[in-house]
């Protein structure tokens, strides 16, 4: 996402990319051939990390119609706190 | 003999009344129109047609199933969301299964229900309405299951990748003061999959 499409939509936390799915491949993210061309793609994932980088909460859906309400992430955020 | 019904008393009188057809007297005729009144209603003059509930309630719950579709955009509590993919699955087969019933009852029973023509071609579009249901279940439900990937519990490895603005940033700055002061008490990664 560039700078200019995320100042329109006034999304105030970081985007970060990895084109290269290097990431995506490390974390075990990776959806094979799934994008639209055959190209490989992540996985929806969510992580809560803590300040010591551990996991405190994750959420896998097993279906890409069903993903957490921004409410049901914020909520976890509270708990966690 | 004992007159136990009227099943009995019918077939008592019938063969006699078969036997010295035509019939003169008043009270064997009425026995016999008796008798003709409750065979089956093959035989009986009048049919009476009834309406093929089973088609339309097959329409109607299948037109229900392709709606809740739309339910996905209405932000519905999680534990809805989480059955939805089944209810969009669930209500063309309900609907489809009535369809089914109905196209018996207008095949089988066509004198009692109607619905032949247009109870098929409702049927075919509702078939081939579910097989894309199937199609779409298999093809969203079709995500790896990610055992390699990070646990609760575990310590997530550090990474460093762009940002919007090209500036390469490490999960540990992610937890650096921001602009107002504030220290991030946690943070939380979200993977987009990039494509709906």
């Amino acid at each position: 996402m560039s700078a200019t499409l995320r100042r329109k939509a006034s999304l105030t936390f970081t985007f970060l990319s990895d084109p290269n799915l290097d990431v995506i491949r490390r974390y075990g993210l990776l959806h094979a051939a799934a994008g639209p061309d055959g190209h490989d793609i992540s996985r929806p994932a969510e992580f809560l990390i803590d300040r010591s980088g551990i996991v405190r909460w994750e959420n896998f859906t097993e279906d890409v119609r069903v993903r957490p309400r921004a409410q049901e992430m914020l909520a976890v955020v509270r708990a966690v706190q | 003999m004992k007159r136990e019904g009227r099943g009995d008393a019918a077939r008592e009188i019938a063969p006699s009344v078969v036997e010295g057809w035509p019939v003169e007297s008043s009270s064997s005729h009425l026995f016999l129109i008796d008798y003709l009144s409750m065979a089956d209603t093959l035989i009986s003059p009048a049919i009476e047609r009834r309406t093929n509930s089973a088609l339309w309630y097959g329409l109607l719950i299948t037109c229900i199933g392709i709606a809740t579709h739309f339910l996905y955009f209405l932000r519905p509590p999680p534990t809805i969301s989480h059955l939805l993919p089944w209810i969009n699955l669930l209500l063309p087969a309900i609907g489809l299964i009535l369809l089914f019933v109905g196209l018996a009852g207008a095949f089988g029973r066509s004198a009692v229900y109607s619905g032949k023509i247009w109870g098929s071609g409702v049927t075919a579009i509702a078939l081939l309405l579910f097989a894309g249901e199937i199609w779409l279940f298999e093809k969203t439900r079709d995500v790896p299951k990610s055992a390699g990937a990070p646990q609760v519990g575990e310590r997530l490895s550090e990474f460093t990748l762009s940002d919007s603005s090209g500036q390469p940033t490490s999960l540990s700055q992610l937890f650096l003061a921001s602009a107002d002061g504030s220290q991030p008490k946690a943070v939380l990664l979200i993977f987009y999959r990039g494509y709906w």
